[in-house]
Formats: structure tokens, sequence, C-alpha cells
């Protein structure tokens, strides 16, 4: 056992966990936070994406020791019941999540592509979705979703978070 | 007296020495203009779609297509030494593609490099693979290209580093490295072996990137086939310097020409993904041909005992090792992150991940088909299925990355170290 500190949503968090400790685990398991989902396991699926220093990373394949001082986000760091960000505003709007599963996942995959690229050509947003899977098949409504956080964004003052 | 005259005859042989050499360089670097034709002749259906196979065998569209909603509209730079060249339009638009172009203009840039211009084409484009192409076949394409639909895309700067913005250059390599003689059948060998070599040669120029170039960038062809690179990735030697570590069949390669994927092997990545997207489109009798041809060369690799022969998971680097801190932490990764596709996830969910000891990128001479891998993972061509593997870039460390890359050498492959390793890892993660 060793002691980790981490940065997830802005929170300093110490960790006593073994170093192959998936980040995905320390975060449900340790840290409460049930937003990411473990799907597969293997980085296959993308229901367990967060960010890690502003990149989309699949927290089932990062061991917490590599993770270091970089800031790690979840979905709970864009919003909460009340106040939902402006990505989960929009998911909402489209009704975008059927069983649900892979929506925290794909809403941090979107904030990734959002901050980087506010105004993302639909092409841009075909590619970055891709690896995110979605066994409903809701992908056109969840894409939908994605322009409407774009479109919200672009009426907001620059620097608005996704 | 005397020595005025030799002066002013010393004089005029100067000026003659200059004159000759001034019209030695215009004929190398000068090319006239072919006259812009109005009306394109209407095709038979047959060679269009001919055409269309040999556009696809000759990988026109990995270079000239970038964007899938605009085939052949070109538009992608290619880094090369000497700068960044952009590909440009070949759709039949009369202002920004090739609609004006005469057949006789289209055959000149095929097998010369000169643009309907007169202005000489950057050896990016392959036209020295090209001028060996039947003028049947250059017909064919001529047919394809010009019923594609027209696309208005001008071409965008080539960023040349000084003096290759200058042109005429080029007619200097050509000079060197332009072979005009037609391709020859090698009559011992059989009629899909000779189709295989042709298309191989003329056609999917594979020795475009799996032939080492000269400083000049040029093909080194006293080293044909012996592993070149494209994109930054090492492209495998297809001869008896195969870096792979079992040896490969016809029906392997057949397989991973047409579907990228080949068991026990390897699994398209890369630029190499854009070319079998393609192949996977044309003729699959003319993609045998092309695995026959390969296979004659792979097949001169000698036999060599190799991990590869053994399943089952990498072993934990030994306990004298001398770099033991960094094997431990390579191993540590490699159980806990690739373990679970590569080995112990081999249920169905990991996609037949390959054991890592068959990995090819683990045994060339240098790391960067590996790195990119680890950093990109592969994802699927775009719209086609195909084996995914996550990218960990942004979840491994430089050291992290190293000591992976090291520790697979060693213990999956059991290789030398790779000397450049921790050089190449910063390259390829540079910004």
């Amino acid at each position: 056992m060793t002691t980790y500190r981490l940065q997830v949503n802005g929170k300093q968090h110490a960790v006593d966990t073994d170093p192959d400790t998936p980040l995905l685990y320390v975060l449900r398991n340790d840290l409460e936070l049930n937003g990411a989902k473990f799907g597969c396991g293997l980085g296959q699926c993308g229901s367990c994406t967060v960010l890690v220093d502003g990149k989309a990373a699949m927290s089932c394949l990062i061991p917490v020791s590599s993770v270091g001082a970089r800031a790690v986000r979840t979905v709970e760091g864009l919003g909460s019941v009340d106040k939902p960000g402006v990505l989960q505003q929009a998911f909402i709007d489209e009704q975008a999540a059927q069983c649900g599963y892979c929506i925290a996942g794909m809403i941090m995959q979107a904030a990734a592509l959002l901050e980087r690229t506010p105004r993302p050509s639909e092409a841009q947003i075909r590619a970055h979705m891709a690896p995110n899977l979605c066994r409903c098949g809701t992908h056109m409504r969840i894409l939908r979703a994605v322009r409407r956080a774009a479109d919200v964004l672009a009426r907001q003052p620059a620097g608005a978070r996704p | 007296m005397d020595q005025a005259r030799r002066r002013r005859r010393i004089r005029w042989w100067l000026l003659a020495v200059v004159i000759v050499l001034a019209c030695v360089a215009v004929a190398i670097m000068w090319r006239p203009a072919i006259a812009p034709v109005s009306a394109v002749p209407s095709f038979d259906q047959t060679r269009i779609e001919r055409g269309a196979n040999l556009a696809r065998l000759g990988m026109c569209a990995s270079c000239h297509t970038p964007d899938l909603a605009r085939p052949f509209a070109g538009g992608k730079p290619m880094q090369t030494p000497f700068g960044t060249v952009h590909s440009t339009n070949i759709t039949p638009d009369p202002q920004t593609g090739i609609g004006r172009w005469s057949l006789e203009a289209f055959s000149r840039s095929m097998r010369k490099g000169v643009s309907r211009d007169g202005h000489l084409l950057y050896p990016a484009f392959p036209y020295n693979h090209y001028a060996r192409m039947k003028q049947d076949d250059i017909d064919d394409l001529y047919a394809y290209f010009m019923t594609r639909p027209a696309i208005a895309a001008p071409a965008r700067d080539n960023d040349m580093t000084f003096p290759f913005g200058f042109r005429p250059l080029v007619g200097f390599w050509n000079l060197l490295y332009l072979d005009h003689a037609p391709w020859k059948a090698d009559p011992r060998q059989s009629a899909e072996w000779n189709r295989g070599a042709y298309l191989a040669d003329a056609v999917a120029h594979c020795a475009a990137c799996h032939t080492p170039r000269t400083v000049l960038g040029g093909p080194d062809l006293k080293r044909s086939l012996d592993g070149g690179e494209a994109d930054d990735w090492y492209a495998p030697a297809l001869n008896a310097r195969s870096p792979s570590p079992l040896p490969w069949t016809r029906e392997q390669l057949q397989a991973y020409l047409r579907s990228g994927i080949a068991a026990d092997h390897a699994v398209a990545a890369g630029p190499m993904q854009d070319v079998v997207v393609l192949l996977s489109q044309a003729d699959q009798r003319d993609v045998a041909a092309l695995a026959t041809w390969a296979h004659s060369h792979l097949a001169q690799a000698p036999a060599r005992v190799t991990p590869a022969q053994q399943d089952g998971p990498l072993p934990a680097p030994h306990a004298d090792d001398p770099d033991l801190q960094r094997m431990r932490s390579g191993y540590a990764l490699y159980a806990n992150t690739c373990a679970r596709c590569h080995d112990a996830g081999r249920a169905p969910g990991s996609g037949a991940a390959l054991p890592l000891q068959k990995a090819v990128a683990l045994y060339d001479p240098d790391p960067r088909s590996l790195i990119h891998i680890v950093d990109d993972g592969i994802l699927p061509p775009d719209g086609e299925p195909g084996r995914w593997m996550p990218g960990y870039k942004t979840i491994l460390g430089d050291e992290q990355a190293g000591a992976l890359a090291a520790y697979l050498r060693k213990y999956g492959a059991g290789q030398p170290a790779w000397p450049e390793l921790d050089a190449a890892v910063r390259k390829a993660r540079a910004p």
C-alpha cells in the first residue's frame, strides 16, 4: 500500500492503495465518484472515460501510480442535478441516454473535444467520439447533444465551460 | 600582343562553356506546357472500371483523398526532409483540378512528373514508379479520374526549405532516379508472380516506403526492400532482412493485404492501414498476385529461433538484470495494462490481440512503430470494421513509455536494446 495524492475535480485527495490499482477503482470505490462506469475493463468501450490533464483517457487502464500531479476531472465536475453543465443539459434536452451506462464517458469524451475545439465540424465530432461505444444505439442523439452543446457554448462568453 | 589574343580566346571559350552549360541546364530543368483541352471525350465503362481498380492498387486516394467527403480533391500535407508538400486536386475540375488535361498531359505527368503547364512535380508523387506503367493502364486511370465528380479545391502552397522551393531543381533528381525503361517480366516466374511484381513496382509502389532513401530522397536501389519509412513509422524490410519473428505464409500475406489482419503476425497500423483499406476494395486476384510476389521475397528470410514460437505471458525481469528498476517498471506496466488483452484477456472482448512476443514492432530495427502504436493505439479506418487498441499517450509518461518499450524489446522479443529509445519517445511525443 502506498499513499497517492490525487487532484480530482479541483479537490485534493489522499488514497492508500496499490500502485497498479486502476484510477477507475479509486474514483468509484475510494472517492465515491460513481459517474465513470466499469464497462469492459479493457479500454475497449469508453464508459470509464475521464479527463486527465484535459485529455480524455480511459480510467480503467490508468494505474493510479501513473496519474501523478495531473488534474483528473469526472462527470461530477461538470455540474450537479440542480445545476447541470452545458453538456449535461444538452444530453438531457436531446434525451441522449437510453440505459445511460455509457453516457458519463460520452460526456467526458465530448468535454475533451469542446474544450479544445469549441466549434467542431461534424467530421471532427464523429472522429473524436469514435472510441466510445453505446450498446443501445443512441449514437444519433448523442451526436445531436454534442452539436447542441457546441451551439450553446458558441453563444456564451469565451472561456465558458462545457 | 600574343597575351591579349590568348586572353580573348579564353574569354570566348568560357562564354561557349557557359552557353553550353546553360543549354544543358535548361534541357534538364525546363519542360513545355501541353495545350489545355476544352472537352473531355467519353469513355468506355469497362475502361473506367479497370481504372478504378488501378487507382485502388496505386493507392491514389491515400494521398489525394485526405477528406473522404471530397474524393481526390487533394490537400494532404506530407512532411519530407525537403519541406512540406501538399497533394493536389486530381478531380476533373477545369480550374483547380485536371479537367483541362489531355491524355498526353496526364501520361506525361505519370511517366515524367511534369504538370500540364510544364512545371516539375515533386517526387512525393511516385512518378518514378508510375513511369513503368503500361500505357493501356494509364489510359484506364485517365478514364477513371476524368469521370469522377469535379470538386473545386485549389492547390495548397507547399512549404519547402531553401532551395527546394525552386521546382526546376527536381530535373536533376530525375536525372539520378527517373528510369524510363519499360517494365520487364521475368520469364522464369509464373504469370501470377509477374502480375504481382508489375503491380508492386509500377502501380502500388511498395518500394516507395519499404526501400530506404538516399540523402537526396531517391530510392537506395542497392538496398531494395531493405526497409524504409513512412510518416515516421518504420516500414519493415520485405526481403531476407524481414524483422518478422515467424515466417510468413502466402495465405497470411494475402489475408493481411486484404483485411489488415494476419493471424499470429500483425495488424496493419499507421500508413499501412490506408494501403489495406484500398486493397480490400481492389480486384482480389490482383491482391493475391501481390501476395505471391511479396511472399517470394519474404521467403528469403532465414529461419530463426525467436520467443514468438512460444505462447503464454511475458516473463518477469531476471533478478540480475543490470537495468532491473526500469525493467520492473516496464513489466508492471505490461502486466497491468497490455497483458489484460494481449495475454490474460484473450477472451472474445479482447479482439484476439496478438501475444506480444509475436508482434513484429518489437523486432523492428528502431522503436518508432512500437511507440506510435503504444501512444496512439490502433483505430479501425474511417467507416471500416477492424481491430481496436486504445492509445496510451495520455496515460503513460515519457519515462513509463520508454520503460515499457525497453522491457518489451528485451523480454518480449529477446532482442538487444534500442540505443535511441528515449530520444525516439520524446521525438514521437513532441508537440
